[in-house]
């Protein structure tokens, strides 16, 4: 394929996928690079997407299929970016392909040889609250439906090597390097976690009833490790009495960062429902310091969540969670700031929503491509307002989370803007005789 | 011209007084130099009162009381003799010596021997000289108050609040008093209520451990805040907010002095090697006058130096020490004093230059916030390496030049002080000497570093039921661990808790009393 007519996306999440898709459709090459060994990304791992309630995965999923079976479109997954050399027009890529220990033609996604594997390890995409064996696939609707052996893990027993009857397991497989040309570059990285366990005051890390929004999204998904239901994974109790507690290490000119991360109030209204869903019995406490809810629908959202599912809002943010050793109940410290009294609450479950910040690696991806990030780790845009989705590298486009925060429309809304601004660069250098 | 003496006398109602009345009426002379207040015993004069007159000029106090086995309160005259003994130990120590004050029994039907007794004290003084160590009473140049709060709300952050509230729901003050909120009190500075904030008592409330900066998203630097608040708000609230009558504060300003010449190395044990000059200097800190002023506790404060001085001879270092050290200035500087925080700092980066000492090692972790930090702002340098004594054997630990050689067999619990722990930052060095002793087991308490809370007072301010269940919290919260003995780097909080101790509380007595010992004492233990 000639390197005009094609383009590389960095990142198989939401915002990756619907650029893939948008660009083969117009019937542009595709080359879509992802880190892990599926495609998906953080919205795989939601249960369910706000305002609308829909089921995550049964909107992500058929797009990942189709990003799978698009003749135009060519999988790396489990693969990285080594290094990139050219111009709009002419970018030549080094990709790494990590050796999966697995061939791909022949593996049929049967599971069998995880059956037999002896190490279990915990699950990243569970947010390690579950388990998976050193061969695994990250979840059940994974895309490329491919196994794929974790080498740090891995004893090297062979048992799964004489368990699988397409004989797909190959232990001597080797990295691979991938050269690819391509007109243009996209990246969409997503973003990670805070760390939290900075945030010492909240106890993560120490208290086990203490979880992140993620880890809570994974608890009260039906593919969970506790199959959707909400226990306290300390005691297994039902809990009856949950708090969120927002801007965990965001909005922070101290021990944080200092930007909002745009998508925490609404979807911790989500969350909140989705509790009173699963148990009315449950009462739910929102701690506040202002909702940002500003997107479409969204203020609705949560009138709806306060009037009809009778979630409680609390505006302030607590100041600490204690855990008693003997009940494993939490009390949380916090000033009703519209009473003007310092209270304490004790509740069974706490959820806090960490701040999402840009990946750590995007420094290391920046150095590869030559891209400038700003003063948060974003990739920075050429001009945040009229040219938001541009670098300061012609063909080189943004999209998603790792170009600023936030949620999932937007980010969809985006990658279609980079997908368009991508082809366009593509055909202004051909009109120009750029090879 | 030579001045007369000016004496202060608190006169006991019964005996004392009746006395001088009894020679008023007889027409008996004596020197006019006395200024007599009446009190119902002289039980009730406190060292703070006697101090109080020193520090305003007065040449000589003179207390009268009944004769022992008079008392009218049974036994007030015997705790007033312990007491003056005590202060006069206090005198000698800062440089007045124990003549200036003087008790005497005297009876109702004594009025000769009043006179007497009054000639002579008279002439004493007059031979004695003027006080030389008039203070400058909370010495405060005209500060334009508006212009303090505004220069301090851009400084500590303030205007960045975003009203969240976790800097209350944080502080150990307002869990057990909601009239207490540092974010009202940012609100109603920020709604231009100022006036309001400082003539309450909000202002003196704070503790400044830092627990709510520390959370603070915003970087709200609060306590920094009340501080400035401080230099402007009502003297008036504020003494009547000190504990032990700011005998502390007191001592301090006096020492702002020039010609103050202070007796304050008879702590030091025979066969321990000090020298004048040298690389490094220990800086003992307020710890002598403590160890009078708070001596019915029974600390043994003068261990804490004792026990510096002993680990530093025993790793081969013969400290430099200042013979007339004077005070760091802490609580001045927080209690809103700085013009007087401001000579000391002067004084003693000069007294401290003549030594050639490179490097300054406090046992006291006011002293060390107060060098390694405040110094440097008010003085523009202080080119002294700062170490707290943790961080000192900690780095000598490292290097292999210390090693505990005796086993202790306990289990300590170790609290961390806000000026040594928030306030700097140092978590760690404390803990790694302490793990380092054979035989010690350390173990923590739930809120322990950057989370720990503040032991319950901070510059002797503020110190009322609030603060004592504070303190009592903090306690049972160390006892809860099984611990045999809490430990912690800051003389203040063990002073703040054993006076709990003294004090009847709704609380079980047996709730609120620990074993507990300084780290410095703790680790010169662990060495033959």
């Amino acid at each position: 394929m000639r390197a005009h007519k094609s383009v590389l996306v960095i990142g198989g999440g939401i915002a990756g996928i619907q650029a893939s898709l948008d660009l083969a459709n117009r019937g542009l090459k595709v080359y879509l690079v992802e880190r892990t060994p599926s495609i998906g990304g953080r919205m795989a791992q939601l249960d369910k997407t706000f305002p609308t309630m829909d089921c995550s995965m049964c909107i992500l999923a058929p797009k990942m299929i189709e990003v799978l079976r698009h003749p135009n479109i060519t999988l790396l997954t489990y693969s990285e970016i080594e290094g990139v050399t050219g111009s709009v027009g002419g970018f030549k890529v080094k990709v790494l392909k990590k050796p999966r220990f697995i061939d791909e033609n022949k593996c049929t996604g049967c599971g069998e040889c995880a059956q037999y594997c002896p190490t279990e390890v915990p699950n990243e995409f569970d947010m390690s609250l579950g388990i998976r064996k050193a061969i695994y696939i990250p979840f059940p609707q994974a895309v490329p439906l491919k196994y794929a052996i974790d080498e740090a893990n891995c004893i090297k027993c062979g048992l799964c090597e004489r368990t699988c009857k397409a004989q797909a397991v190959d232990l001597d497989q080797e990295p691979e390097t991938i050269n690819l040309n391509v007109g243009a570059i996209i990246l969409a990285t997503g973003f990670e976690l805070f760390d939290i366990k900075s945030i010492s005051e909240y106890g993560y890390g120490k208290y086990k009833d203490v979880l992140s929004s993620l880890e809570f999204e994974r608890l009260i998904c039906a593919s969970g490790p506790t199959g959707g239901h909400l226990l306290r994974l300390s005691d297994g109790r039902i809990p009856t009495r949950v708090a969120f507690i927002q801007c965990v290490g965001s909005r922070s000119l101290r021990g944080g960062v200092r930007f909002c991360s745009s998508s925490c109030c609404v979807y911790a209204t989500k969350e909140a429902i989705l509790i009173r869903e699963h148990n009315p019995e449950c009462e739910v406490y929102i701690f506040y310091n202002e909702l940002k809810v500003f997107g479409k629908g969204f203020q609705d959202f949560v009138k709806r969540a306060r009037d009809e599912w009778g979630v409680k809002y609390v505006r302030a943010l607590p100041g600490e969670v204690m855990e008693n050793p003997e009940t494993r109940d939490l009390t949380i410290s916090y000033e009703d700031t519209e009473e003007n009294m310092t209270k304490s609450m004790t509740v069974d479950l706490v959820v806090l929503c960490p701040a999402l910040v840009p990946r750590v690696t995007n420094k290391e991806l920046a150095g590869i491509l030559g891209l400038e990030l700003d003063e948060y780790g974003f990739f920075k845009s050429r001009d945040i307002l009229y040219a938001p989705v541009d670098t300061n590298k012609q063909g080189i486009f943004i999209c998603g989370y790792c170009q600023g925060p936030k949620d999932i429309p937007e980010s969809v809304a985006q990658a279609s803007g980079a997908a368009a601004k991508a082809a366009e660069a593509i055909q202004l250098t051909k009109n120009k005789g750029v090879r | 011209m030579k001045t007369e003496p000016k004496i202060v006398a608190f006169l006991c109602n019964w005996c004392a007084y009746a006395g001088a009345d009894l020679a008023g009426v007889s027409r008996i002379s004596y020197p006019p130099n006395i200024r007599v207040i009446r009190v119902m015993c002289s039980g009730r004069v406190d060292p703070a009162f006697i101090v109080g007159a020193f520090e305003m000029g007065a040449d000589g106090v003179f207390v009268g009381g009944c004769h022992p086995g008079d008392c009218h309160y049974i036994s007030g005259n015997l705790e007033a003799e312990k007491r003056i003994k005590n202060t006069q130990r206090l005198l000698s120590m800062i440089g007045l010596g124990p003549e200036r004050l003087r008790l005497e029994w005297i009876s109702a039907s004594e009025g000769e021997r009043f006179a007497q007794v009054i000639t002579e004290f008279t002439e004493n003084l007059r031979k004695l000289g003027p006080n030389p160590f008039k203070a400058q009473v909370n010495a405060k140049s005209h500060t334009d108050m508006k212009k303090v709060i505004s220069e301090a709300i851009k400084k500590t952050n303030v205007q960045y609040c975003l009203e969240c509230g976790k800097c209350s729901a944080s502080c150990p003050i307002s869990k057990v008093n909601n009239a207490f909120s540092p974010r009202r009190v940012v609100e109603r500075t920020l709604l231009g209520f100022e006036e309001k904030v400082l003539s309450g008592t909000d202002v003196w409330t704070c503790l400044t451990c830092f627990l709510c900066s520390e959370r603070c998203p915003s970087d709200v630097r609060f306590p920094e805040f009340i501080r400035d608040c401080r230099r402007v708000a009502s003297q008036k609230v504020m003494e009547e907010l000190c504990a032990h009558r700011g005998i502390p504060t007191t001592l301090s300003r006096m020492m702002t002095n020039p010609k103050i010449k202070q007796d304050r190395m008879d702590w030091l044990p025979s066969g321990a090697k000090i020298s004048a000059r040298g690389d490094t200097l220990y800086f003992v800190g307020c710890i002598p006058y403590f160890d009078v002023i708070f001596e019915n506790f029974n600390l043994e404060l003068l261990k804490i130096p004792q026990s510096v001085v002993k680990i530093l001879n025993k790793v081969g270092i013969e400290p430099a020490m200042l013979s007339n050290e004077k005070c760091c200035g802490h609580d001045l500087l927080w209690t809103g004093d700085l013009e007087n925080f401001e000579k000391l700092a002067k004084t003693n980066a000069t007294d401290l230059k003549k030594t050639r000492a490179t490097k300054i090692v406090t046992s006291c972790p006011e002293c060390y916030r107060t060098f390694k930090k405040d110094y440097p702002e008010v003085l523009g340098t202080f080119d002294f390496d700062v170490l707290h004594i943790s961080e000192f054997l900690s780095e000598l630990i490292d290097k292999g030049k210390l090693k505990f050689d005796a086993k202790l067999s306990t289990k300590v619990v170790y609290h961390d002080p806000c000026r040594l722990g928030r306030h700097m930052g140092v978590y760690e060095p404390p803990r790694k000497v302490i793990t380092s002793i054979p035989g010690v087991k350390l173990l923590e308490m739930p809120r322990n570093r950057e989370n720990a809370i503040c032991c319950g007072v901070s510059a002797f301010m503020s110190c009322n039921k609030y603060s004592k269940e504070v303190r009592a919290d903090r306690l049972k919260e160390a006892k809860a661990t099984g611990a045999d003995l809490l430990v912690t780097t800051c003389p203040h909080c063990q002073i703040h808790w054993k006076c709990l101790a003294t004090e009847k509380l709704p609380t079980s007595s047996d709730s609120v009393s620990m074993d507990m010992q300084d780290f410095a004492v703790l680790a010169a233990e662990a060495l033959h």
